[in-house]
Formats: structure tokens, C-alpha cells, sequence
């Protein structure tokens, strides 16, 4: 370029720069256009306009912003922008399902949005103002939107103490407890119970080699090609506790020989007294005699049986102790007489109460359970098993702790191998790209990841050493929800001070009482001070409730007090010692502080009152719908017969002003009943008086069939 | 060719500008996740058909198995049911033909002050001392949510508009 033309204004330089120009400018048209058109813009003029459709729009736009609107919490690092788009979520008006989403208000719930905000419990980006970016996981944030169904998982983050609101989340912590996932993982507010499986230190003395490989090739457990589950050939709804684990043939012959090796507790057949053997060895009704004894000591109550009713068989029967169908043709029967005498000799944790045995009742029951429960083709199929080597022996105890056995069972001498499973307590938190998805394809996402690896362990990790479980839909879910609600200590937000801590309970008795309550196992149904099990009625004010005499006659011979329930207290034949050492237990010690039955004097009834209570039961309140006294009335309460034989005055009282001060979650409606109504009704019930008779249990097994119920 | 450099430099932006603008925002709209239901019964005429329900419904279904299932179901947690017990008989809770007629008032004060009150039978007692209200209304709406024939809420004002 010449140096005279350096500086000098064209016409075509002056045209370049004003298209250019424009150009620039029609650019930065686009970003206000852009910003005009953002998603989220878009939902609040939307609402504006949906609002001026409605009644109540002065209501519905009171705190109308055109802006971005969050929920703020600092102290839980709460930033919820979800009420930019969702702006109805606290409008009572647009509650129905009419209401197109965003703008529906949020169904009622016992927390305020505005209090919580929104991602503590859905989860998803609080800060993101696009609608994937929120509900979605992307590649930079990882939390997508729970789905409604798992959404009590978030529940239990905080309420780690079971809430009768979230069913879902309790059926799920109690089968995680109950499958003993606790040996191999660490799980969050699910301690590890003193036993998890059985001891296998003498199992050797139990059971045959045959049967522990059938037992560890198919765990009682059937799938078959439809994916219904049978547990010896019976339909269950039940998970069994023992699952599959995927063993080769050479594993099986190592374990089955390394387990039948197992002889810690060598015993000593017991000898049952030769003169009741000659008695009834050849007595052609010994085997019904022993099946009426054993059900008359309600066995049943923690044992279930397969009974064929119609072409339907379906196991009857509580599930506190192992299914006994084919018991028969599984144990040694002299290990059989030795068990039943003292369960603790051979298992110190058992749960099995030590009944009180006389030669005959062992004699009967011991020939009945190993005559009839009995499947000559139990182990057809397990192949010839030659008595173990003792390189097999050596293969079995190394594969006994590597594939995890170790780490429910217990056998003397062996130690598990530390922290075996990965630590699942805060699982619940993690993100996509902290989990192994292998080649599975499955959505990349935490829920998805949870159900794979439930449902088929090897399927996300072929090397996976998790047993095989085989879960029904609602158990999956329950399953996965109680994993969900794990996230670990809530250490960097004031999470942690909401967290409720799950109670804990004690009852540490003493003295001869401590004996007895650890001989019959009253823990394992019943409740003491919050500790205990929930089969059996709460005993903690036992002594307030049931007057000492009475405790004394049911305790010798048990009846129950709801004839429909199927799952009743034991005949633990216990001496009159025992029974009286428990009774006054009982009434000196669990009594409730406001309810004294020494305060009440029975000579205050008068018969005109009994009179005036009978009418209030009979005609005002109608009590017979639900309670039955001489042969009529209704089921759902116990029955009143023997209330003057078996209740305190104080008791009744107490219970007429207020049941659920006394029983928390009892169903009897808290009436209002004046004083003197109060003092009639008791008087009416404590004229009420039966003789206790031995029970009487038909043979027939309709009557066990009719249903299955427990507790109050 | 300076010229020529800025002009393409220029129309490269705004190709840019306008490519990034044109980027599509919502995908085809996929199932809303937080329209699942909380919980779920089956209907009680047809097993195989569930109904969904919101969290209020899912606290009354639970107050209802814990209360009320005795005498208003014919089969019950512990088996047989108490209703068959009882003159006059309770209706069944998905009774629509008998309870649908009722208004949402009329079944809270039955359930909170009990038959007696309400000129019916003596035996419905009273769960106003109980229950709490909050829990009352839950079971209604159980009631309500597994009606057969299906319920139908009285016309309300507001229902017939909507978004568009």
C-alpha cells in the first residue's frame, strides 16, 4: 500500500465497517432475546397466565417475582430454586390433580416446603435453573430426582428410628437386619447381633454330609422357570435367611467335608427311661400322641409346618425358628432328644426356650417328628460323598472363611475375615462415578445400580462374592429404600443435629427372675422395658394389668385370650416354683408408675353398680361388638369371660380413662366416660368370673389353618 | 485480505452465536418421576388391578389396617373378620354405592363422635380421642381413593379451569 493512501477513508473500508456494524448488533440482539426465552422465564410467565385464569388470583400472585425464587438454608446448605418453576407448591387451591405440573401445590405432608426446601427429601440439583439440570443427572452433577416410590429413604436419613409413617423403609431396615447383611456390610444404624447364622461348631453331631451339600447347593430355595420361589417344594412369601452361593463341585465336597468334620461338643445320647419305651414302642397311636403333644406345647408358635388344605399347601406357622416340614430326614434323631432337653448345650444364643420334659412327652414327640416330618426323597439327589479327606478338610476351612461363611457362622477357633463386604453405611449418598457399573447395561444412576446388584450381584461385577437372593418386587423395593436412607454422618450441615438417634432399650433383670427369664426366652415374643420381641403381648406392666393368681394359673397352662389367633403362648410345663417365682416378679416389679393395684380396694363395688355397668356395656357402648363375654360378642378384643379373674381394678380403670397411656398403640378407642360410668363398668367386669380349664387342642389342622395372627 | 479476514471472523461469531442459541433446551418431556405414588392397594374387587396413592392416602390405608379393617373388611391381618359379627353390618370401606353419597364432613364427625351421635348404630365407637383429625382425614381419603364405583368429589369452583 502506497504511504499517501496510509490513514485514508475509503468508501469500501466505510461500507465493511457498517456491515460489520450491523452485524455486531444483531449478535447482541440475540443475547437479550435469549435471556427473554430461558426456560425458566418461560414457567413464570406461564404461571402468571394460569393464575389469571383462577378465582383466587390476588392470592395466587400476592408473592408473585418475575426473578428466581429459592428457599435458602444456610445451616443445611440448602439452595432450592425448584419454587422458580414450581410456584403452587404452597397454594391450598391448586392441591388437585387438575393442576398441570409445576404448578401443583405440594400434597400435605408433617414438614413445611419452606422450612426444608426441596432436595432433602427428592434430592436432585437445588441450584440448577433448567428442568434437566435439576431432575436429571448430567455429567457434572450427579443427583438425579428420587422417584416418589423409594422417596421414605429420605425419611430415614433423619428419623433413623422406625416411623409407623414409612412402611416401606421399615420392611426394608428389618430384612436387611433379618438377612444378616450386617455380616459382611457395614450398614447404618443396623448393629451386629451376637448370632447372625448358627454356630457351626458341632454341626458334625447335627447333621449328615449329604445334607449340608444339598442344604449349600440349593439352600432350601427353588426358582423355577416362571420365578416363583418354593422352599422345599412350598410357595413362601419369605426370603429365606440362608441365600445361594454360587459353589463349584470341588468347593461343595471341601465345605460339606470341612463342616461335618466339625465335632467341638461331642454329647452323649441321652437314654429315654426303658420302661416308657416299652410302653409305647409298640402303642399304634404313639405317633398321633406325639402330634397332639406337640401341638398342645403350640411348637407351631415359632415353627411352621406345610399343610395341604383344598390342593393348596402353604406353611402354617410362625417363623421365629427353623421350618420343620422334613426335619425328620435332616437331624440325627439322638441330637434331636438332646436339643429338645437343653436348646443352650448346643447353641448358647439359641431362642428356643428349655421346656420342661417328661420321658414320655420327649418320647412321643421325638418319635413323631422323626416318623412323620419326614421326605424319604429329601437327598436323592446329592451324589455318594465318601467320608472326607483330609486335603478336602484343609480346602473347606480355607474356603470357609474366603467365601464369607465366616462372617455369619460362628465355629470355635476360626476367625472372619475383617470388613469382608464393601461398608454400605453411607452408600446411600454416593454418586454414579463412585460405582462399578461393568459392562451391565443399566441406566447409570444410584437406584438403578442398588436394584442390579440386589437382584443379580454378579450382574454389575462378575467377580462378585455377594450371595444370590431371590426377591419379590415389594422386598427389592423395601430393600433398596432402607439403602437409599443411608448417607452416612451428616457431618458438614446442621443435618446432624436433626438426625433422630434410634432408641435404645434395656432390661437387665437379676436374681432367680434372670434364671427363668433366661430359661423359657420370654424375650423372643414378648416386650420388656422396650426390649424383647413383638409376637407376644408387652410385659412391661404386667403387674399393673393381671393379678398375681391369675399370672400363676396361665403361666402352669397357658390359654390365650383371642380365640382366632393361631400363634399362642407355649405349655412350657414349668413347676409350681417357676411359675410362682415369675409371677411375683411380674406383679412386684413391672408395674406402671400411675397404676398401683394395691390402691384400689374391690370391696367399694356394689352389685346395683355392676347392674348399672352391665347396662352401659350392653346398651350405651355396645362393647360386645368387639369384646365377647359368655359365647357372644365380637373378635377384636380379648375376651372378658375371666376379666374378674384375670384384670386389676386399678388396671381397668386406668384403661377405661385412657388405653393408649397404657398401651400405646392399642386399637380400643379412648372413650369419655365419666367417673362414675368408670366405677360401674369396673364393677360390671369384675363380677365376671370363669374357671380356667385345661386346654383343649383339636387335632384337626383346619383350626390352625384358619389364619395367622399374634400380639394383641 | 485483512478485510476479508475480519468479514469471516465476523460471520464465524455470529454463526456461533446463533448455532448456541438454536440448541434445543427440553427434550421430549419424560415421565414425571414425582407422579409415582407413595404407596399402593390393590382394588379389593380385582387383585391384579392396584390403585396409587398420595402420601395422605397412604397414612389413612395405614390407619385403616391398624383401626378400622376389623369390621369394615372381610378379611383382616389376623384372619377372619369381626364384620360378620355384627347388626347391623358395617359397610365395607371401598363401598362406594353406600359412602360416596356421604360428604367428607358427615364421615369425619361419624369417625371423630361415633355412631351413637350420629343417630346410627352404638357399636361404630367414637375415635375423636384417639385418632387425630389430621389421621381421620387421612382415612377418608383412603375411603375415597379405593371406592368402587369410583368417587366423585362434588364440584368444586376452580376445578374446570386450567392451565390453558
Amino acid at each position: 500500500m502506497p504511504a499517501e493512501e496510509m490513514g485514508k477513508v475509503t468508501d469500501r473500508m466505510r461500507f465493511v465497517f457498517a456491515v460489520s456494524s450491523l452485524i455486531f448488533l444483531a449478535v447482541l440482539a440475540i443475547s437479550p432475546f435469549k435471556d427473554y426465552r430461558r426456560e425458566w422465564k418461560q414457567y413464570k410467565r406461564s404461571y402468571l397466565r394460569f393464575a389469571q385464569g383462577r378465582p383466587d388470583t390476588k392470592r395466587l400472585t400476592a408473592d408473585y417475582s418475575p426473578d428466581i425464587d429459592q428457599i435458602w438454608l444456610p445451616g443445611m446448605n440448602v439452595v432450592d430454586r425448584c419454587t422458580t418453576c414450581h410456584q403452587g407448591i404452597t397454594q391450598a387451591s391448586l392441591t388437585d390433580k387438575s393442576v398441570p405440573q409445576p404448578f401443583r401445590a405440594h400434597p400435605p405432608i408433617p414438614h413445611n416446603v419452606r422450612d426444608w426446601g426441596c432436595t432433602i427429601c427428592h434430592r436432585g440439583q437445588g441450584p440448577a435453573t433448567e428442568v434437566a439440570e435439576a431432575h436429571e443427572s448430567t455429567l457434572a452433577w450427579e443427583q438425579p430426582v428420587l422417584p416418589t416410590h423409594f422417596i421414605q429413604a429420605s425419611c430415614g436419613t433423619c428419623h433413623q428410628y422406625d416411623l409407623p409413617q414409612t412402611p416401606q423403609l421399615a420392611r426394608g431396615r428389618q430384612l436387611l437386619a433379618e438377612l444378616n447383611c450386617q455380616g459382611c456390610h457395614k450398614l447404618q444404624g443396623i448393629e451386629r447381633p451376637a448370632m447372625l447364622g448358627p454356630d457351626l461348631s458341632s454341626i458334625g453331631t447335627k447333621v449328615s454330609r449329604e445334607w449340608i451339600y444339598k442344604w449349600l447347593k440349593e439352600p432350601r430355595t427353588i426358582v423355577d422357570k416362571d420365578g416363583n420361589v418354593t422352599v422345599d417344594g412350598y410357595e413362601t412369601e419369605e426370603e429365606p435367611r440362608m441365600p445361594k452361593f454360587r459353589l463349584t463341585e470341588t468347593e461343595l465336597r471341601a465345605l460339606t467335608a470341612y463342616l461335618s468334620a466339625q465335632k467341638a461338643k461331642p454329647f452323649t445320647p441321652y437314654k429315654i427311661s426303658s420302661a416308657v419305651v416299652a410302653a409305647w414302642s409298640k402303642n399304634p397311636e404313639l405317633i398321633s400322641q406325639g402330634e397332639l403333644r406337640f401341638r398342645q406345647m403350640f411348637c407351631s408358635t415359632c415353627h411352621s409346618l406345610a399343610v395341604t388344605r383344598a390342593g393348596e399347601t402353604k406353611l402354617i406357622g410362625g417363623d421365629i425358628g427353623p421350618e420343620l416340614t422334613k426335619v425328620g430326614s435332616k437331624i440325627n434323631p439322638d441330637w434331636l432328644v438332646g436339643w429338645l432337653r437343653d436348646p443352650e448345650a448346643y447353641l448358647p444364643h439359641t431362642r428356643m426356650p428349655r421346656y420342661g420334659w417328661s420321658d414320655e412327652d420327649l418320647y412321643k414327640v421325638t418319635q413323631y417328628i422323626t416318623t412323620k416330618l419326614v421326605d424319604s426323597d429329601l437327598l436323592s439327589d446329592v451324589p455318594k460323598l465318601d467320608p472326607p479327606t483330609e486335603q478336602e478338610i484343609q480346602l473347606g476351612r480355607r474356603l470357609f472363611t474366603e467365601k464369607g461363611c465366616a462372617s455369619c457362622h460362628v465355629i470355635e477357633g476360626l476367625n472372619p475375615q475383617k470388613d469382608f463386604g464393601p461398608d454400605l453405611s453411607a452408600l446411600g449418598g454416593k454418586n454414579a462415578s463412585e460405582l462399578e457399573f461393568g459392562t451391565a447395561k443399566i441406566p447409570h444412576n444410584l437406584l438403578s445400580y442398588i436394584q442390579a446388584k440386589l437382584q443379580d450381584p454378579a450382574s454389575v461385577n462378575p467377580a462378585a462374592r455377594m450371595p444370590q437372593y431371590n426377591w419379590n418386587q415389594a422386598d427389592l423395593d423395601a430393600v433398596t429404600t432402607a439403602l437409599l436412607s443411608m448417607k452416612g454422618a451428616p457431618a458438614t450441615s446442621a443435618l446432624q443435629n436433626l438426625v433422630v438417634p434410634r432408641k435404645e432399650a434395656s432390661f437387665h433383670p437379676t436374681g432367680s427372675f434372670a434364671e427363668l427369664y433366661e430359661r423359657y426366652k420370654c424375650y423372643t415374643c414378648h416386650k420388656f422395658n422396650g426390649y424383647g420381641g413383638d409376637l407376644a403381648p408387652d410385659l412391661t406392666y404386667e403387674g399393673s394389668r393381671a393379678q398375681r393368681q391369675w399370672l400363676v394359673d396361665f403361666l402352669k397352662s397357658p390359654q390365650t385370650l383371642r380365640p382366632t389367633l393361631i400363634l399362642r403362648m407355649p405349655q412350657l410345663n414349668m413347676s409350681d416354683k417357676d411359675a410362682a417365682t415369675l409371677a411375683d416378679y411380674l406383679s412386684m416389679v413391672m408395674q406402671h408408675p400411675r397404676v398401683n393395684p394395691a390402691t384400689i380396694e374391690t370391696k367399694q363395688f356394689t352389685p346395683s353398680m355392676a347392674t348399672l355397668g352391665k347396662q352401659l356395656y350392653e346398651v350405651k357402648y355396645q362393647c360386645q361388638s368387639c369384646h365377647t363375654i359368655g359365647g357372644t360378642g365380637g373378635y377384636v378384643g380379648p375376651n372378658l369371660n375371666n376379666a374378674g379373674g384375670w384384670l386389676t381394678p386399678a388396671w381397668i380403670e386406668a384403661w377405661l380413662k385412657n388405653p393408649q397411656a397404657l398401651v400405646p398403640d392399642s386399637i380400643e378407642p379412648r372413650r369419655n366416660f365419666t367417673d362414675e360410668e368408670i366405677k360401674a363398668l369396673t364393677a360390671y367386669l369384675m363380677t365376671l368370673r370363669a374357671g380356667i380349664k385345661p386346654q383343649k387342642v383339636a387335632l384337626n389342622t383346619g383350626a390352625l389353618a384358619s389364619g395367622q395372627g399374634a400380639g394383641r | 485480505m485483512r478485510i476479508r479476514n475480519l468479514a469471516m471472523a465476523a460471520f464465524g461469531f455470529m454463526a456461533l452465536c446463533s448455532v448456541s442459541g438454536c440448541r434445543k433446551h427440553a427434550e421430549t418431556p419424560k415421565a414425571d418421576p414425582l407422579l409415582a405414588a407413595y404407596d399402593s392397594e390393590a382394588d379389593w374387587n380385582d387383585s391384579t388391578k392396584m390403585i396409587p396413592l398420595s402420601y395422605q392416602q397412604g397414612q389413612g390405608k395405614r390407619v385403616f389396617y391398624q383401626y378400622c379393617v376389623w369390621c369394615h373388611a372381610d378379611a383382616t391381618p389376623a384372619g377372619p373378620s369381626n364384620r360378620s359379627n355384627l347388626t347391623p353390618v358395617p359397610p365395607l370401606l371401598n363401598d362406594g354405592a353406600t359412602l360416596n353419597a356421604e360428604s367428607d364432613e358427615y364421615m369425619q364427625n361419624i369417625i371423630t363422635l361415633g355412631g351413637s351421635a350420629m343417630g346410627k348404630s352404638a357399636m361404630m365407637p367414637p375415635y375423636g380421642r384417639t385418632l387425630s383429625a389430621e389421621e381421620i382425614r387421612a382415612v377418608i381419603a383412603f375411603t375415597r381413593s379405593i371406592a368402587q364405583p369410583p368417587y366423585q368429589p362434588p364440584g368444586r369452583p376452580g376445578s374446570q379451569y386450567s392451565a390453558k
